[in-house]
């Protein structure tokens, strides 16, 4: 049999995992590798903002290794239509790709509000390198930045503004920051936390619009008084980038290819059409917690993800376990982490407060098992990465806690006894993404 | 393979271990950078010393954006500290809890075992920690299931 052709569409972190599995699993294959953009981690711009990295270091597959892993690449152009039937891709140029198989790991794109002024000069969105060298260019030590949108991304960021601003505002529309990565214990700490070193918080307010007023931006809210910026930093949420197959509404209708909130894909993450396979933001999984096919816009899955789909397109038949939500972000100090179904309102709760070491943990259960938890403690605390990743364990593992549970009902700081007692070491220690063991990714 | 085994019955919890370890790890004596923990039991009368297993997934390796985890000659996962960003993933990506932080520098760290020559077992004076051929195994659970059972015992009894 001839080798296969791979096309792998968008080079971020599934696109870049699947390609370095493939090799590692010697697949022999044509590699093609088509992306908007050249293969950097949007995860670590953070760092490269705060200046702790250089823009080098973002980087996650160099020219050199892409020839060492003889891909051969299209950079700069975007896929513009599929024809599934025809195994082809379109690109923008009207160039056409053939394929044996396609990988579509396209990501997904900060989403502007709609209101006046959102496009203009000045006012950015923290998701792209390009982004993050604008912001780069303009934040000033002396300025005024304000971050629209208190989310998990916003917050990933939040260091590196502060440590770059004279004064930093956050300006939030849901009642209280962070809603969908803490509770509102977990918001009230984190807002306090905020509130003493200096920054000013406004949750319930709805911004109206942005206007350009001398060099600066002028923000005006539905209710109470406007304010001026220096910098303005979008942080409203993301679009999966799917607009590109959406509007092949021919085929798509016609069941060409399921589309609901991302690919739709079975458990070894293949589309509707068995040779698309859909990986990381775009890719619509099983939740590894609930069971649900949900779309996890997160590294980890698209890690997992780009892995799987290269096992199977190396014809290893590897199923895909599930997707565990996890976050961490530490803001100016404060580490805040949530796993699996944090916010399962119908799961039963066990909470512990430390208001003077600033500490909080929520631990969700469904029976005897952990389903979810919210973890919140000062970084320097040596006790936070113990718990933290142990917490990862007893979601993931999923054993039953039997008594244990009322003791941490006693004793919600003491997860280790716990986490060893109920032998979620043995039952991780058999767990592997690929059946196999991890080869060094430097290798 | 030759890996770190625990026997922790012998244990006395003399936390030797963790001044070895935080002392080539780091340069210094100090319990809370070592990347091996000794958990106390039974109110501080069992102790069972924890580290990283060396699992075969490699979370923490397979979660770092910037490869800055790999495989060293012993056959650990370990930190290239340069490359680590200090982003925290591997330690929610690790389900042991053997990521660990160094605060000061905003790096990730972790047992390496320290190249092939565990500091950790040198140290041990009872050989709890041993450095030998075997598996990867849970050395820990069954004993601290029993001591740290107790517990339980104990809150059964609190809350009668
Ligand atoms: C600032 C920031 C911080 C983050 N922090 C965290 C964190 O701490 N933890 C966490 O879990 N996640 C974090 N994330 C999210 C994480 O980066 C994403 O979940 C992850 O990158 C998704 O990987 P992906 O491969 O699906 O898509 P991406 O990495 O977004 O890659 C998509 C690729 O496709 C290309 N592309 C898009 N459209 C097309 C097209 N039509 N044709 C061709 N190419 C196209 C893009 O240019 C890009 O190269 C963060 C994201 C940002 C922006």
């Amino acid at each position: 049999m001839a080798e296969k052709r791979h096309v792998i569409l968008g080079a971020g972190t599934a696109g870049i995992n699947c390609i370095r599995t493939l090799r590692q699993l010697g697949d022999t294959g044509e590699i093609t590798l088509i992306s908007a953009e050249r293969p950097y981690s949007r995860m670590v711009l953070p760092y490269y903002l705060n200046q702790s990295i250089s823009e080098s270091h973002t980087e996650t597959a160099s020219a050199r290794q892409l020839l060492a892993w003889k891909v051969k690449t299209v950079f700069g152009r975007k896929a513009a239509s599929l024809e599934p039937g025809q195994n082809k891709l379109k690109l923008d140029n009207g160039e056409e790709v053939e394929y044996d198989d396609l990988l579509i790991a396209t990501g997904s794109s900060a989403a502007r509000p709609p209101i006046p002024g959102a496009e203009g000069p000045g006012i950015h969105t923290f998701w792209t390198l390009a982004d993050a060298k604008a912001v780069n260019k303009q934040i000033s030590p002396k300025g005024h930045t304000v971050m629209v949108g208190a989310g998990f991304i916003a917050f990933t960021c939040f260091d590196g503004v502060l440590g770059r601003s004279g004064k930093v505002t956050i300006i939030e529309v849901a009642p209280r920051i962070l809603p969908r990565m803490v509770d509102e214990t977990g918001a009230r700490l984190a807002t306090e936390w905020l509130e003493n070193l200096g920054v000013r918080v406004l949750a319930g307010v709805r911004l109206k619009s942005l206007q350009p007023v001398d060099g600066k931006t002028r923000l005006s809210f539905e209710q109470g008084r406007g304010f001026t910026a220096d910098t303005v930093l979008l942080a409203t949420g993301i679009r999966t980038n799917l607009d590109w197959l959406r509007s092949n509404v021919s085929w798509v209708e016609g069941g060409g290819l399921k589309l609901n909130q991302g690919i739709v894909v079975d458990e070894y993450l293949r589309s509707s059409v068995p040779n698309v396979y859909a990986a990381g933001d775009v890719a619509e999984t099983r939740n590894l917690v609930t069971g649900a096919q949900e779309v996890h816009a997160i590294e980890p899955t698209a890690q997992e993800h780009g892995r799987v789909v290269a096992a199977n397109m190396a014809g290893r038949n590897v199923k895909y376990a599930g997707s565990l939500l996890m976050n961490i972000v530490s803001v100016g100090g404060l580490d805040m982490a949530s796993f699996g179904s944090w916010d399962d309102g119908n799961a039963e709760a066990i909470t512990g407060l430390d208001p003077r070491r600033h500490a909080y943990r929520k631990y969700l259960f469904r029976g005897e098992r952990m389903v979810g938890a919210i973890l919140i403690s000062p970084s320097k605390e040596t006790w936070l990465e113990n718990d933290v990743g142990m917490l990862k364990g007893l979601v993931q593992a999923g054993s039953p806690l039997g008594g244990w549970k009322e003791f941490l009902r006693k004793h919600p700081f003491e997860i280790k006894k716990p986490f060893l007692a109920a032998r979620t070491t043995a039952a991780l220690i058999p767990r592997t993404t690929l059946g196999a063991p991890t080869p060094s990714p430097r290798a | 393979m030759k890996v770190l085994k625990f026997i922790p019955d012998r244990c006395t919890g003399c936390l030797r271990c963790e001044l070895a370890c935080s002392y080539v790890q780091t340069g210094t004596f100090q319990p809370s950078a070592a990347v091996i923990r000794v958990a106390p039991l039974e109110m501080h009368t069992s102790y069972a010393p924890y580290t990283c297993v060396q699992c075969a997934e490699g979370w923490c390796m397979a979660a770092c954006p910037v490869d800055a985890i790999t495989i060293n000659a012993a056959g650990a996962k370990a930190v290239l500290e340069d490359q680590c960003v200090g982003c925290k993933l591997c330690t929610i990506a690790c389900p042991y809890g053997t990521m660990y932080m160094d605060t000061g520098r905003h790096k990730a760290t972790k047992c390496n075992l320290c190249e092939g020559n565990p500091a950790c077992a040198q140290a041990c004076p009872t050989q709890a920690i041993e450095w030998t051929e075997g598996e990867v195994t849970d050395w820990l659970g069954a004993f601290a299931g029993e001591r740290a059972g107790t517990n339980l015992t104990g809150l059964a009894r609190f809350t009668k």
